[in-house]
């Protein structure tokens, strides 16, 4: 029964009536449609629901509404008066602090309430009081600039200046390398931007999946009658009303079904979907459909699951359930090893980790009278999932519209398609309405697509000096129930591992294999990280054995600028010297090295990615990346579309920054649609680091269409011959006497009123025939390679084996930084989420292949408090094949991390730790091992 | 995930709240909610009727008599922190509570939620043991005092019988010359959960430790006082406990005995026996030298300058 309650939310009064079991943010969010309060894990952990209540920060997730009956709630939407943002939200746009956005109203509101009770809080205290909110991008550095900001804008003292020097490339350039703003952030700090599940459209119902609660069976019947008989329930689907599509991410490993025909493969395989009138009906009519499992005996191990004999996944295909095995051989290894002066194998194993995005995955269908589905949905990929549902639903991709909305951050969990994608545009053509889709936290982690735990043995040889003259890698890679992105992955694994350093003869076997658990998919770094954590593990340990500084060896093998790597990948730009002796230098290296007390330690790790993969996903003639650009009749402002996803990394900012230079206006002029299959040109999207460069390259061509036209039109107007004139800073000027200029609205108005719409067009697609001719050549190849090196200092409890990281100091080849601002962001969030896995996150089963720790309560991951000093550097570069020189940085930024923690762990306890995560348990027993080998 | 539909209740005297405990069936007492309302939203628990204790007056209170620190159950976390009369009178209560779950979680949770949801981690209960304290317990027939120690059966089972409410948590105002701490270890800087707990209570007199308590926690199925580690410590002087690491790594040792800790993904039963040992140590240091703040200088020598 519902009781009314009166509530004051931001100054005004509201009569509400509620249910007893509905919390404060149902109340915010459901009934006065207050969605800038956003819901994270709907249990307390992760603070996206903070609001004020009464004066105190509370998680809106955990007070019941009625509980709140008489009280005042403060929330994001009550800061900004009018447009005039809060001292708090300019800070937090100024400094960067914004990425998704889906944390930062929580993260604002937290903010408020302590400076309200603090006013002049230290940086350990904002680092402290905030640990409560988390944030999977920024890695907190900019947050925390921006509480400080903020406290003195409050406290009316200005804030320090920045020491900025740009780099060498961007110094002519007006736009391009400027620090500015993100063209979204505004709109996140007030809670405006709209996510996918603060849409709510006329008539539209919710949707939910039965998942199994088994790993693995053959489904002997379901029974949905008292499903379907439930009051409120609108339709009830299993594998049997479903067409028998086989789908996945990589068109040779198709091997997921719409819903379980016949048999379940893992805890969370999808088993039915229901639509009711609200998610409460859902539940409840999932838990009234009774499946009859006959039970299959189950193998989460994959070096079990490898050997004869072990349970089957699939019967007819991946045998010894080796889903993907890759043998290359390059150079000749026999002769490699026996040239090495010192040989040295070791095998490490990696963790099954999740990216953990802040918003948890969203989607709504509906059907149009013309056979025509939209969807809104939280994607990286708006054309993987356009292509898709093209292939599953058997209709061309004109009959499908997909939109992506606000994406509250992916990291390679919304780089595929979905099951709620697919399901919610079945339900919704049955029910005739439209129905959104939403996983929980725990569906989050059940659906899976995280990074594949690694085994890896891996053996350099070297020469007396250091010189690497073999390398040769196995990997099996732990892949869970079905291919998801597993196939690149296991390709990945191998191939990135010759972009850092010479060596002309390796050899690499992976394996990637199924297991009765989650499917694993592409996670930042994809398939890179766990063999680079090994590579740089290992080339510290044999740099110890020479007796050889462990920078030095780097050195010595160190990438050089325009070299052809073993198997056959081009790297041109590269700036990896420069990323090294920056960190030796900044860090204090010489200095430190060697010269710590027992306990404190240092060591340095590299890294680097592709920017953006040579090749697409499914075979395609479609160009990467494309553009338009629109400016508008007066001529005042121009509008990019671009089929690229802004995923929170920043790419609509920076893509704008590319069109804005291309065309000569200022960043005030432009705004950006993007991601929306029917208003902007293909993108393949978020993934494979690749929007910087080939989005960029697309909206710099469309730019200069724009210019090209815009000049002929001055041209026209004064005069003189379009050659003679350049465009720049919103002016059309002489080039020989800049005085003499026209305004480019006026260029721009006159152009429309002559001859209609001004329009540009620009699509990139990487140089033909990257790659050898190898079987998998294609993956590894870009157009460019990022570089990164970064030295760690940490401290460790020698009595209960805690890591503390205090330092990092990380360089990046990135090319030009298009915007620097937003590269630091990249680069520190990179830099803490890389330490986040390496110390505290992996996923738990227990022995019957359930997840134990599908929460932010038990999947830890790095609050504020526990956030290092981050010292970043952008390096001088220039890429030629991009944008104003421009190349990645958010994927190549993770890289270095585990290595260069697990070499200073190392450094500081004197014994290695093979195994991630570095947790206290595991570093306290490698202490006490030594110990006992001493006694 | 969602929360399972039930009756609310919202009672404001402790009268009408036992009432309904006893009457409605499948009844739970809600303090700040900041576990009940997890524990529902998961399915582990399902209430039917649900009583808020929030508008009870009479469980928000700190006060004092004579003898003791009075804490109404409701009282949360952040009442607690910022209750100049708690950190005076049990600063290590203060400790404790402000290493709990996170500002928001603090704001709504509860001291006496902390200790009826009996969780072996809970971060209150350790110290409260270290410190004596009692409960008082409301029933339909009667009220009645328990001594912290008597309250918790197994983890997350107590005494308390249907219809039972706890009210007041009742610390003894500690003598002179007594320091006590908690020493947290959690897997991150913040919002972690226990993996080991210690609260070390030592009352100094005369150079020796004149009475002492040492609890643990998340080693066994409940905090729980060490027996081995408290008595081996009573009696003994300071002067002899600071210069014999030996006898300092004896009693980690006492404590380790009296541990019955389990595997899990926060760490395993050996690595807590490990960590316990050196939080032992730790809490036991730190309590000795919060001791001789507390004391006339002269009897503690060096380390009672801290004023």
């Amino acid at each position: 029964m519902k009781q009314i309650i009166t509530i004051n939310v931001n100054g005004d009064e509201f009569e509400v009536a509620v249910k007893a079991n509905a919390t404060l943010l149902d109340l915010l969010r459901d009934e006065l449609k207050l969605t800038g309060t956003k819901k994270g894990c709907e249990l307390g952990d992760c603070g996206a629901c903070t609001v004020i209540m009464d004066g105190k920060a509370v998680n809106a997730c955990l007070v019941l509404a009625v509980e709140a009956a008489g009280s005042k709630v403060e929330t994001i939407e009550g800061l900004a008066t009018g447009t005039e943002l809060h001292p708090i939200q300019r800070a937090y746009v100024e400094k960067g602090a914004i990425q998704c956005g889906y944390c930062t109203p929580g993260m604002i509101m937290r903010t408020k309430s302590i400076l309200d009770k603090y006013p002049i809080p230290t940086k350990e205290e904002i680092k402290e009081e905030l640990s409560g909110n988390l944030c999977r991008c920024t890695g907190y550095t900019k947050i925390i600039e921006a509480v400080e900001t903020a406290r003195d804008y409050l406290n009316g003292k200005k804030p320090p200046e920045l020491e900025f020097m740009p780099q060498k490339s961007t110094i002519d350039l007006s736009v391009v390398g400027k620090r500015l703003p993100k063209i979204d952030a505004p709109d996140k700090a007030t809670g405006r931007a709209v996510y996918t599940d603060d849409i709510s459209l006329p008539n539209m119902i919710y949707g939910k999946l039965l998942l199994s609660a088994v790993p693995h069976a053959k489904i002997v019947s379901i029974d949905t009658s008292k499903a379907k008989a439930l009051a409120g329930v609108k339709v009830v689907l299993t594998g049997a009303d479903v067409p028998d599509v086989r789908w996945g991410t990589s068109p040779p490993r198709y091997d997921e079904t719409i819903l379980a025909k016949g048999k379940v493969r893992f805890v969370g395989d999808v088993v039915a979907a229901v639509a009711a009138i609200d998610e409460e009906t859902c539940y409840r009519a999932l838990a009234l459909i009774k499946v009859a499992y006959e039970e299959l005996p189950a193998v989460f191990d994959p070096i079990e699951a490898m050997k004869d004999g072990a349970p089957r996944l699939f019967d007819d295909k991946y045998e010894n359930n080796i889903n993907t095995h890759v043998d290359h051989h390059f150079g000749d290894i026999e002769k490699g090893f026996a040239e090495a002066d010192h040989i040295r194998e070791e095998r490490f194993t990696g963790n099954r980790t999740y990216q953990n995005p802040m918003e948890p995955h969203c989607s709504i269908a509906e059907w149009d009278r013309h056979g025509r589905v939209t969807l809104h949905t939280s994607t990286q990929v708006v054309h993987y999932v356009h292509h898709q549902l093209s292939h599953i639903l058997g209709i061309p991709l004109g009959d499908i519209r997909v939109i992506m909305t606000n994406c509250g951050g992916g990291f390679g969990a919304k780089a595929a398609t979905t099951t709620i994608e697919v399901m919610s545009i079945f339900l919704a053509r049955i029910a005739g309405c439209a129905v959104k889709m939403r996983f929980s936290r725990e569906e989050m982690y059940l659906f899976g697509r995280g990074r594949h735990k690694q085994y890896i043995d891996l053996k350099i040889g070297v020469k007396k000096d250091g010189t690497i003259t073999a390398v040769k890698q196995k990997a099996v890679l732990e892949g869970g129930a079905y291919s998801s992105f597993g196939i690149v992955s296991t390709y990945y694994a191998g191939s990135m591992i010759t972009t850092l350093y010479k060596f002309p003869n390796y050899k690499y076997d992976g394996f990637r294999v199924n297991t009765n658990l989650p499917p694993c998919g592409a996670f930042r770094g994809h398939g890179c990280p766990h063999p680079r954590f090994a590579f740089e593990s290992l080339l510290t340990m044999i740099a110890d054995d020479l007796g050889m500084d462990s920078i030095d060896i780097r050195l010595k093998n160190a990438m050089t600028p325009e070299y052809n790597t073993c198997n056959d990948l081009e790297i041109h730009s590269c700036e990896f010297k420069a990323c090294i002796e920056d960190v030796r230098n900044k860090s204090g290296w010489n200095q430190k090295k060697g010269k710590l007390p027992i306990g404190r330690g240092i060591g340095i790790g590299c890294g680097g990615f592709v920017s953006g993969a040579g090749y697409p996903i499914y075979r395609s003639k479609f160009p990467h990346s494309s553009a338009t650009i629109k400016v508008l009749e007066d001529g005042s402002r121009a509008v990019l579309f671009i089929g690229d996803a802004d995923i929170g990394q920043g790419s609509d900012t920076v893509l704008a920054m590319a069109a804005c230079e291309a065309m000569g206006i200022s960043y005030d002029r432009i705004s950006v649609v993007s991601a929306d299959s029917d208003l902007t040109p293909i993108g393949f999207g978020a993934y494979s680091s690749r929007v910087t460069l080939m989005g960029g390259n697309a909206c710099k061509m469309a730019g200069e269409d724009v210019k090209k036209q815009i000049l002929k039109q001055a041209a026209e107007i004064m005069n003189l011959d379009a050659g003679l004139l350049e465009v720049k800073d919103n002016k059309i000027f002489l080039k020989t006497g800049p005085s003499t200029f026209i305004p480019w609205e006026q260029a721009g108005f006159a152009h429309f009123s002559k001859k209609g719409p001004l329009l540009g067009k620009g699509h990139y697609s990487p140089p033909e025939g990257l790659g050898g001719n190898y079987k998998g050549a294609a993956i590894g190849t870009s157009p460019a390679y990022s570089f990164s090196a970064t030295v760690c200092e940490v401290e460790v409890d020698m009595e209960t084996g805690k890591v503390k990281v205090l330092n990092f100091w990380d360089a990046h080849d990135c090319g030009t930084a298009v915007n620097p601002m937003l590269v630091e962001g990249q680069a520190e969030g990179a830099v803490l989420m890389g330490m986040s896995e390496a110390l505290f996150e992996n996923e738990v089963f227990d022995n019957r292949g359930k997840m134990i720790n599908a929460d932010l309560h038990n999947y830890l991951i790095a609050t504020s408090a526990d956030m290092p000093e981050i010292h970043s550097t952008i390096v001088d570069s220039y890429e030629p094949a991009g944008p104003y020189g421009a190349k990645e940085v958010g994927e190549g930024a993770t890289l270095p991390i585990l290595g260069a923690i697990a070499n200073a762990v190392a450094d500081a306890i004197g014994v290695r730790i093979f195994d991630l995560p570095i947790t206290p348990q595991r570093v306290l027993e490698a202490i006490n091992g030594i110990k006992k080998k001493r006694d | 995930m969602y929360l399972p539909d039930f009756n609310f209740h919202q009672p404001v005297s402790i009268q009408d709240a036992i009432l309904l405990l006893g009457q409605k069936p499948n009844a739970v007492a809600m303090a700040g909610g900041t576990d009940l309302l997890v524990e529902m939203k998961k399915g582990v628990r399902m209430h039917e009727n649900v009583i808020s204790l929030v508008k009870i007056r009479e469980l928000k209170l700190i006060t004092e008599d004579e003898e003791n620190l009075i804490i109404g159950a409701c009282t949360t976390h952040s009442e607690i922190i910022a209750s100049a009369l708690v950190g005076k009178i049990a600063p290590s209560l203060v400790e404790a509570t402000s290493k709990i779950g996170s500002d928001q979680v603090r704001n709504t949770g509860t001291i006496g939620g902390n200790i009826c949801t009996a969780a072996s981690c809970c971060d209150t209960a350790p110290v409260l043991l270290s410190l004596n304290a009692s409960v008082e317990i409301a029933g339909s027939e009667n009220v009645r005092t328990v001594p912290l120690n008597d309250f918790f059966t197994f983890n997350k089972k107590t005494i308390l019988t249907t219809g039972e409410l706890v009210t007041k948590i009742i610390v003894p105002k500690p003598g002179p010359g007594t320091g006590a701490c908690y020493e947290k270890f959690g897997l991150r800087e913040a919002g972690s959960i226990s993996v080991v707990s210690v609260a070390a209570m030592v009352r100094v007199a005369d150079g020796a430790c004149a009475d002492a308590c040492i609890v643990i926690g998340a080693v066994a199925p409940t905090p729980k006082i060490s027996r081995q580690a408290t008595e081996m410590l009573r009696g003994i002087k300071v002067s002899e406990f600071v210069e014999n690491q030996f006898f300092q790594e004896e009693l980690g040792a006492a404590a380790v005995r009296d541990s019955i800790p389990i595997d899990d993904i926060r760490g395993g039963a050996q690595y807590r026996r490990d960590v316990l040992k050196v939080l032992v140590q730790r809490a036991i240091r730190r309590a000795i030298e919060l001791a001789g703040r507390h004391s006339p200088p002269s009897l503690v020598g060096e380390g009672g300058q801290g004023g």
